[in-house]
């Protein structure tokens, strides 16, 4: 027995379209034929036959859709045939009448229309009455589907035929009709197409919903057709906009109870019809969204028509939201009303709502700022009410609620662009408490990287303040935090934006900026150890420059000496407070970099304040450094500062740079004493006393420095180093020799270079080697241009051996 | 025909006054075929000539004398043997003699009375015929003639709506409105049936005519049902509170008027029959 295959649905539905589609193409053959030879009862005939095609169930709406297209056409043909026929005078008598025998429904319905059209077009009966027939009559198809396609092609056909004039023009001509009852005709197929859409829903199976769902959505144009054809109308004014359709639309929407239809019709009245109508009708329309069903997404609704009238009030060429409209007031109100109304809303949605009224607030009235507050209260009381005990149980990060509540925070950073704006929203802040631990800092690092984008400058101790409790996350230790430390790389990141934030705390006025850096100092300062490595030394530098600014002001300011006094005591105390936590490079550098100022900014007693902090410097040194590498890196820190003071006289003076050439030649390693000595050697001839105009220039303790240079570089054992040693030893002898030192002979240098020449072959031939070479090389190349050149100033080298 | 020159050796024709300028009507056979045929009233004077042509011409025909007769009769065909005739009128066109050559007589019937209209049913038929006999030895030859009679009827004084409630207990209520109750052959039927309770799921709903043709008496009374048109009102499962239009043109189907125990033959009457049909 030959098997049949068995058909999938889509192959299936593929068959039965094709052959709907071939007797159409059949009759429709045939009715032309008959139409050409003048036959038109035959001609009726076939397209009868033609059209019962649309009777089917078994087709798909889709598949139901091409068939109905496919006819359509065809129809077209008919039509213009009969008002060729009309409009040659030859009228067929009773044609109205006479389809109307076809014993069934469907095909006597189309035809029904498709001659209403043609006598409307002719003028034949009273235009208003057919409209009013052919809309009742159409009652007659009960099915969802083929009523739907039914009044659908009605409303295809009258598309260009609606009457579309003014009541009072059209007195003298009442069988016309005017646009009112247009209107009626499109509301009445509006409504019966929308409750035969919404019938869909209840046919059928429960466990294909999902599939009608779809399908219902695929055909949701075809009731919304009726709202563009109301929209076309060009005779709709405000008024019966207002009193007539929008009132029977709602309606409708309203009482049809289904989610779909009212989810989609809401928003099609919101893209049909003009911004001026939808504004000046916000209160039907938003109490109809607060009256649909409780699973509309209402909020999708709303949002499109905030977006809307948003882009309307920013539209150059439109007018602008009237004064007289309170736009924003009767959002706020029916937005709350939607709310109120419905309990089970998800939180998110509620929010959602609130970041379309931020938008609008934004848009329509960007500088009223207490608008976007009173969203942010109503938020906050609405979480307010959602959980009484807000701090147990905070919105989860990544939950649809925290996101939503993210975006609604980011609104007002983002569009302001300025956090001072955004500081003066009251209750921007609170709302922080709401956020999980994770949300709270992804929103600081955001609030302070707009800050940093768009360099604005925090100018008073409030505001620091105030911000600085807000990004609290950033700032200290939380209750709620994990117990496993951040990702290191993150918290240094998020560390470092609040560096970068200290210095954008900038008052124009001194005495603001130490409030503000004091603000600052309290804040950071409890934000333990990790964090204030990197927050305290940028409130260091800003305190240093502080000092700089009150110097150079110092004429407006009498008590400026004792301010700065004070901000030395401060920074010393700020300092005091990373050695705590147990570091010591840092506040090392940043005491030298305060002695620097303090040396600089000459304030009384600064001389005093510059060898403490000094001191405090060497203290650390020799307390806190242990590795040897960092100690040779703080000792000639320590030296190239001294070296570049000039504040001290000479009783301070003297015990430092001593202090400094003990340290030096204590350091560990050889290499180290050397390069420490050699450095040590500067501040004897270019460090600065105040006790003596100009540099010191000892050539005896240059000297000797350097001496003790070579002597200790003969001590390395490693020749590699040694003859790296020797190479920078004689470029310090040359320097000296330069500047005219007079401890410092030309022998000196021919003896270092014989010893050079002498080890340098010897060495192993790598790249430290190359490197070392290289360096003496440029070296003798100095000297030789210097011997051989022209210039006569400076000191002599005739004696040179190269 | 004509065996040994005894058969109708003259063709007779009735050719009725007016017979182009009156109106025809078509009424329908017993099997089923259309004919025209004149159409009369009640009252009006059926009148005419009879035409006798000789086939040969210069023939001569012998016969016992000529009349014609105006017959109205039903025919009920169980019983074919009796026909009842309710009207039968005769006149005589000419004495016994012989005809010789054509001839022409001229008849009228004045103000007939014709009570009922034709009508050709299922069961039955009542017609109207004028019958031409020429009575001669063996066998007389004759000739009918059919004419089609309508009655008229006054618009009645009283035609109120049909508006009833019908329904299945918890299934289906549905109340429907027709806006008469009596309706002429040209009427359109206006209604609309309203649906106050719907549970089962219709797949469509069709208003039926049908015909009920009751012959005999008594005992013997017989009825045929015929369904003359089925007219799809809607389609699909409408719900609670939809209201569905009606209009019917009666013109296009092949009614009669309603005839209520004609001549205690038969009677003809019509009934709107509205039909439900679910899944």
């Amino acid at each position: 027995m030959p098997s049949t295959p068995q058909l999938s649905p889509q192959e299936e539905q593929e068959k039965l379209l094709e052959e709907g589609i071939s007797i159409v193409k059949n009759q429709s053959f045939q009715m032309k034929r008959c139409l050409d030879k003048g036959k038109l009862m035959d001609g009726l005939k076939h397209a009868s036959t033609m059209l019962g095609e649309l009777r089917t169930s078994l087709l798909s709406p889709k598949s139901y859709y091409e068939l109905y297209m496919a006819i359509s056409d065809e129809l077209r043909h008919l039509e213009l045939y009969l008002c060729d026929e009309f409009q040659k005078g030859r009228k067929v008598a009773d044609l109205y009448e006479l389809v109307q025998y076809a014993g069934n429904i469907v095909p006597r319905l189309y035809l029904l229309i498709t001659v209403g059209v043609v006598y409307i077009k002719s003028n034949e009966l009273s235009r208003k009455d057919i409209l009013k027939d052919l809309v009742e009559m159409c009652r007659g198809v009960q099915h969802p589907l083929r009523g739907l396609f039914l009044r659908n092609y009605l409303l295809t056909c009258t598309k260009n035929v609606l009457p579309d004039t003014e009541e009072e023009l059209a007195t003298n001509d009442y069988e016309y009709g005017t646009v009112m009852d247009s209107i009626d005709f499109i509301l009445l197929n509006f409504s019966e197409m929308n409750k035969l859409w919404v019938r869909m829903q209840h046919q059928g199976h429960t466990r294909d919903r999902n599939k009608r769902e779809q399908e219902r959505r695929e055909l949701r144009i075809l009731v919304g057709t009726n709202l563009v054809r109301l929209s076309q109308l060009e005779c709709i004014d405000m008024e019966k906009y207002k009193k007539v359709v929008l009132p029977a639309v709602l309606e409708q929407v309203v009482s049809c109870r289904d989610p779909i239809a009212q989810e989609y019709l809401m928003e099609c009245i919101i893209q049909v019809f003009p911004d001026d109508f939808h504004l000046q009708t916000l209160n039907p329309f938003l109490k109809a969204c607060a009256e649909l069903h409780e699973s509309v997404n209402v909020k999708n609704i709303i949002i499109a028509l905030v977006d809307r009238l948003a882009q309307f009030a920013q539209n150059e060429e439109g007018s602008g939201i009237p004064p007289e409209i309170q736009l924003f007031d009767i959002f706020s109100d029916q937005i709350s009303q939607v709310i109120q109304n419905r309990p089970d809303m998800p939180p998110e949605d509620i929010v959602a709502l609130q970041v379309a009224l931020i938008n609008l607030a934004l848009k329509c009235y960007p500088d009223k700022v207490d608008f976007v507050d009173k969203v942010l209260e109503t938020t906050e009381d609405i979480f307010n009410r959602l959980n009484l005990d807000h701090s147990s149980c905070s919105l989860e990060y990544g939950s649809p609620v925290s996101k939503e509540l993210m975006r609604l925070m980011k609104i007002p950073v983002d569009s302001y662009n300025n956090i001072l704006t955004v500081l003066e929203l009251s209750h921007f802040g609170p709302i922080f408490d709401y956020f999980d631990y994770q949300s709270r800092k992804l929103m600081c690092s955001y609030l302070i990287n707009n800050v940093l984008e768009n360099d604005t400058r925090i100018p008073t101790q409030d505001q620091v303040d105030n911000i600085l409790n807000i990004v609290n996350v950033l700032v200290q230790d939380q209750s709620d935090q994990p117990a496993e430390p951040d990702d290191p790389e993150d918290f240094a990141e998020e560390q470092v934006l609040m560096g970068r934030f200290i210095h954008l705390l900038q008052a124009e006025d001194p005495n603001q900026q130490y409030l503000i850096l004091n603000t600052a100092r309290k804040h950071f300062g409890g934000g333990g150890d990790k964090r204030i490595k990197f927050t305290l030394p940028p409130i260091v530098f800003a305190a240093y420059r502080l000092a700089m600014r009150y110097k150079e002001a110092k004429e407006e300011d009498e008590n400026w000496e004792k301010k700065c006094q004070k901000i030395f005591q401060f920074c010393h105390q700020t300092v005091g407070a990373l050695i705590k936590a147990d570091m010591a490079e840092m506040p090392l550098r940043l005491f030298l970099q305060g002695a620097l100022t303090a040396g600089e900014i000459e304030f009384e007693n600064h001389e005093t304040v510059a060898y403490e902090f000094m001191s405090q410097a060497f203290s650390l040194y020799e307390d806190e450094i242990s590795d040897s590498k960092a100690q040779l890196a703080a000792i000639t820190l320590i030296i190239g500062t001294l070296e570049q003071m000039s504040c001290f006289g000479d009783e301070n003076h003297e015990p430092l740079r001593t202090q400094c050439a003990l340290a030096a030649s204590k350091l560990l390693k050889k290499p180290d004493q050397c390069r420490g000595v050699c450095t040590c050697s500067h501040l004897f001839w270019s460090g600065r006393s105040a006790s003596q105009e100009g540099e010191l220039q000892d050539s005896k303790r240059v000297s000797d420095c350097l001496k003790k240079g070579v002597k200790i570089a003969n001590q390395c054992m490693d020749s590699s180093v040694q003859v790296q040693l020797f190479v920078e030893l004689l470029n310090h002898y040359i320097y000296y020799y330069e500047k005219g030192n007079d401890q410092v002979t030309i022998q000196v240098l021919n003896q270092l270079i014989a010893k050079i020449k002498e080890t340098l072959p010897n060495l192993e031939a790598n790249e430290e080697t190359e490197q070392i070479n290289k360096h003496f090389q440029n070296t003798v190349e100095h000297l030789k241009l210097r011997r051989d050149g022209s210039e006569t100033e400076g000191p002599s080298y005739e004696e040179l051996v190269l | 025909m004509s065996f040994f020159g005894f058969g109708p050796s003259a063709d007779i024709e009735i050719v009725l006054d007016g017979q182009d300028s009156r109106k025809t009507a078509e009424i329908k056979t017993e099997d089923g075929k259309k004919e025209k045929h004149l159409l009369y009233y009640d009252g009006e004077t059926v009148a005419g000539k009879v035409n006798v042509t000789m086939k040969k011409a210069g023939s001569k025909m012998e016969h016992q004398g000529i009349k014609i007769e105006f017959i109205g009769q039903i025919e009920l065909y169980y019983d074919r043997g009796n026909h009842h005739e309710f009207t039968s009128l005769v006149k005589e066109l000419a004495r016994p003699g012989e005809i010789t050559g054509n001839t022409s007589y001229g008849f009228e019937f004045q103000q007939v009375e014709k009570p009922y209209e034709s009508y050709t049913g299922a069961n039955v038929r009542l017609r109207y015929f004028l019958r031409v006999t020429i009575v001669k030895r063996l066998s007389d030859s004759v000739k009918e003639q059919d004419i089609i009679v309508h009655t008229l009827s006054q618009y009645p004084e009283m035609n109120s709506s049909i508006k009833m409630e019908v329904g299945i207990e918890d299934c289906l209520h549905i109340e429907f409105e027709y806006n008469k109750s009596k309706y002429h052959l040209k009427d359109v039927i206006v209604g609309k049936i309203y649906f106050l309770l719907v549970r089962i799921k219709i797949r469509y709903m069709e208003l039926a005519i049908v015909r009920r043709e009751t012959t005999g008496a008594g005992p013997n009374t017989y009825n045929e049902n015929e369904t003359i048109a089925k007219y799809e009102i809607m389609d699909g499962a409408p719900v609670r509170g939809e209201s569905i239009p009606i209009r019917l043109f009666l013109s296009g189907y092949e009614l009669t008027p309603t005839m209520r125990d004609i001549n205690k033959k038969f009677s003809v009457r019509y009934y709107l029959n509205l039909v439900l049909v679910d899944e």
